[in-house]
């Protein structure tokens, strides 16, 4: 197992090499001149002795490939340069904001979890009946509506109606209960018949029929056998939501004032703030790399044929 | 499993998913907003709140982005202010005077003035602050005194002079502007005196100090007890950072919020909706720049001035400001709006008339073809791009609208959304047919309009340059910057602004406007004079 996860990790290498050299070529044929984007988010005025100093200041006479060594050897040290807005190092600053994503990221990921296993364990046992009829409701209604717009929502029944919870900003618990409900809901919308559709496979199988032939308790069966199985796809679903909640829940975060990564990557892509933009990107890549080798590693622990086919194979 | 046991363990499921909403969605009934300390202890003080889309910045007084000009104002100060209809009244110099060549300023400045630590504010200071901004000359090359200082000195302890390597009049009005020349104390400069690096912090003589402040969440400005004007009436101005309209717009009415004041703060939709409401007071200010249609003459079929003056009266402005604008902004007849100086000209504005607008395209060459609805003139379509930003609703709408009544003359318009960035890099390189523009408004203008005029590398002097007297208007603008006869500079504005009017290649559509909402134990909110300063100074807190 240890090599397993030890070959998953150099895997990774290559994948964040790629992901570096796209945005390295996104960001040149762009038609931005970063030399200029950066004067012009300094509201100083381009003049051609100005775009040429800062072109060569940045490295930007350089040629392409010693260009990219230069990055990549900076991104190595995580080095992401410093930002065109604040003349801030982006590493710091982005340091600042992830917290606060994380924070978002966690709770939804959590409230999700626990509203959507149980009912969509329900909505399956209970097939075709109101509990299902509900899950199928929230499920329809979940990923519909734009979050934006459910944001909006929120905000004006639980804030502005009911007085109930702060309309934005962060800082303590209240201000985290509207974000989160906004962002789990799509996700609780997807899980639930994730799980539904696999438990109800799972149901299908012979060796139910055989457990209930013995004898074993329903809820053992359960519990024991068909969730352990039946659980493997919403883990690799919420792997992915997580990479997915930890780059930035940027709507959301836009909507709630929540001072979060997102919100820091929208204003950068505004102001054509290139190192953030970079840095956003090689961060995203890392992110989602991680949490699909943490879903693979979990997968790995629940389900011993994945490990032996695992051990086997690496 | 019996049925009876399957459905009791359903139930205890249910039960907790219950459990879980009413513990997670109702949590709270009464204490609302604690979270935010910043807004709390209101009781004690007075306090008003409001809301600004992006963080306050580092509070540099000589830098640009991400500080924003309001908060400076805060807690810097100009040598002089610029008050409405452009007078200038002391601020920090309580006098000054100008040699007759134009070239000498001398300053005396204000008595008994201390930064917000209790330090002195004197000449020494004020140099010590020129020279950081000097320093970064490029930086700030965008403002005229910037190319025109030559030297500063400390005459004595109060009195300041900087002497100019040739007459420029807007010497005054530059001072007063937000940014680059306000003060910054001793405690704030770096070690190296470099400020375009950073400060170490925000010591200023204005009214406010920066108390209490979290990066893109909110700052806390306090009263300074060491200023030496009118203190305010208010104790503490919380801004919070929402960066969306439609939350700033719910939090306000939830009463979170106090005032949401600004350009292009909350959509138009929900500031006449806030209008409506009995319970919200509502202004808008004097107009603050123009809302303009460039039309490149630099293209051969908009070098006639016959065409370009059939476009300005084809189109019905009044209707369409009113339209799309909801009668937030004012239909504009002249470029510069009159509340600035040398503005107030009579010129004679161009009226909605397209039976006279046919006649001149005729005139010019462009025909219909029989049975076509394009006019065409040796082989050529009267056609045009016009470039909006994409994500500017007004704009867009205005863009469609002027497309749909000039087609009725036979033009046809393409219309090309872009991004912001985008569509400024082809005003400059001058790659455009029809451009939306705005002037600065004050304190810049209408000075910085008359310099854009005559400047290459701004994309206006590039849209005039067909016009055939281009050469003798950039000669009067030269002649209006660097005058210092009063008269003289008011009888070139005069000329220039009616050349421009006469020639309609900068086609004026509406006066923008700054909206202001608040609750109403706010009372005597007004309008700064100067587009960029803050409006806190003389607001009062009633026990509504």
């Amino acid at each position: 197992m240890i090599s397993y996860i030890g070959k998953r990790m150099i895997a990774i290498i290559p994948i964040v090499f790629i992901a570096t050299l796209v945005t390295f070529a996104l960001i040149h044929i762009s038609p931005v001149d970063p030399a200029e984007a950066y004067l012009t988010a300094a509201h100083i005025y381009p003049t051609p002795e100005l775009l040429a100093q800062k072109r060569h200041e940045f490295g930007l006479d350089q040629p392409l490939l010693t260009q990219y060594a230069h990055t990549i050897q900076k991104i190595t040290k995580l080095d992401f340069g410093t930002s065109y807005l604040t003349n801030k190092p982006v590493w710091d600053e982005v340091k600042l904001r992830l917290p606060a994503t994380a924070e978002l990221a966690f709770w939804s990921m959590l409230l999700s979890a626990l509203v959507s296993i149980p009912l969509g364990i329900l909505a399956a046992v209970y097939k075709n009946s109101w509990i299902d009829m509900i899950s199928r409701a929230i499920s329809y209604f979940g990923a519909s509506i734009p979050q934006f717009w459910l944001g909006y929502l929120l905000i004006f029944f639980f804030s502005v109606k009911l007085d109930w919870l702060p309309v934005e900003g962060r800082g303590s618990w209240e201000n985290l209960v509207l974000p989160t409900i906004t962002l789990s809901l799509i996700l609780i919308a997807v899980y639930t018949r994730l799980l539904r559709s696999s438990v109800l496979e799972q149901l299908q199988e012979t060796y139910v029929q055989y457990a209930r032939t013995r004898g074993i308790r329903e809820r053992v069966i359960m519990l024991k056998h068909v969730l352990k199985i039946a659980i493997s796809p919403l883990i690799t679903g919420m792997g992915m939501s997580m990479g997915k909640l930890l780059t930035g829940t940027i709507i959301v975060e836009q909507v709630f004032s929540w001072p979060g990564f997102g919100r820091y990557f929208v204003d950068a892509i505004f102001n054509r703030d290139i190192p953030v933009i970079q840095c956003y990107v090689f961060l995203a890549a890392c992110l989602f790399i991680v949490c699909n080798l943490l879903v693979d590693l979990v997968q790995l622990v629940m389900d011993p044929r994945i490990s032996a086919k695992g051990r086997a194979e690496h | 499993m019996s049925v009876q046991h399957r459905k009791s363990s359903a139930l205890t499921l249910a039960t907790m998913l219950l459990l879980l909403f009413v513990i997670v969605g109702c949590s709270n009934t009464g204490s609302g907003d604690e979270s935010s300390s910043a807004a709390s202890d209101q009781t004690s003080t007075k306090s008003i709140t409001m809301s600004w889309p992006r963080d306050i910045g580092t509070m540099n007084p000589h830098t640009y982005n991400p500080s924003q000009l309001f908060a400076q104002s805060m807690l810097y100060e100009p040598l002089i202010s610029y008050q409405k209809d452009g007078k200038l009244e002391p601020a920090l110099a309580e006098s000054w005077t100008i040699s007759d060549d134009g070239k000498v300023y001398t300053f005396k400045l204000r008595q008994g003035v201390k930064f917000s630590d209790g330090t002195p504010f004197n000449a020494e200071i004020v140099k010590k602050n020129f020279d950081a901004v000097m320093k970064n000359k490029d930086t700030h090359s965008w403002l005229g005194i910037v190319g025109v200082l030559d030297k500063t000195e400390v005459v004595d302890d109060q009195t300041f002079r900087m002497t100019l390597t040739e007459p420029y009049y807007p010497v005054l009005q530059d001072l007063s502007v937000v940014r680059p020349f306000r003060f910054l104390g001793e405690a704030g400069f770096p070690d190296d005196g470099d400020t375009s690096q950073g400060i170490k912090e925000p010591v200023g003589t204005g009214p406010w100090m920066l108390a209490e402040y979290k990066q893109d969440e909110y700052a806390v400005f306090k009263r300074n007890p060491n200023y030496w004007g009118t203190a305010p009436k208010v104790d503490q101005i919380t801004v919070k950072i929402i960066p969306d309209g439609e939350t700033r717009v719910l939090a306000f009415e939830k009463g979170d919020l106090d005032l949401i004041y600004g350009e292009g703060m909350i959509s138009l939709d929900a500031f006449q909706e806030l209008r409506d409401n009995d319970k919200y007071v509502t202004q808008l200010s004097d107009p603050v720049g123009t809302r303009s249609l460039l039309l490149n003459s630099s293209n051969p079929k908009l070098s006639d001035v016959r065409v370009r003056m059939a476009l300005q009266q084809g189109f019905n402005k009044k209707a369409m400001v009113e339209g799309v604008t909801s009668g937030l902004e004012e239909p504009a007849d002249t470029v510069l709006s009159k509340n600035y100086p040398y503005t107030n000209v009579d010129l004679e504005p161009i009226t909605y008339d397209v039976e006279k607008s046919k006649a001149l395209l005729d005139e010019a060459g462009w025909k219909l073809p029989a049975g076509g609805t394009v006019r065409e003139k040796d082989g050529q379509q009267l056609d045009f791009e016009m470039i909006f930003d994409k994500t500017d609703p007004i704009q867009k709408a205005m863009a469609e609208t002027i497309q749909a009544e000039w087609s009725e003359l036979g033009v046809k318009v393409n219309l090309t959304g872009l991004e912001l960035t985008v569509q400024i890099k082809r005003l400059k390189a001058n790659g455009f047919d029809l451009y939306f523009w705005y002037n600065y408004g004050a304190p810049y203008d209408p000075h910085s309009f008359i310099n854009v005029v005559a400047s290459p590398g701004f994309g206006i002097s590039e849209t005039l340059s067909a016009l055939p007297m281009k050469k003798e208007l950039d000669d009067q603008v030269h002649a209006a910057l660097s005058s210092t006869d009063e008269t003289k500079r008011q009888e070139l504005y005069g000329s220039i602004l009616k050349t421009l009017q006469e020639q309609s290649a900068i086609v004026p559509i509406s006066y923008i406007k700054k909206t202001a909402v608040y609750q109403k134990k706010i009372s005597n909110f007004i309008f700064p004079a100067n587009r960029d300063e803050n409006p806190f100074v003389g607001i009062e807190l009633g026990n509504q």
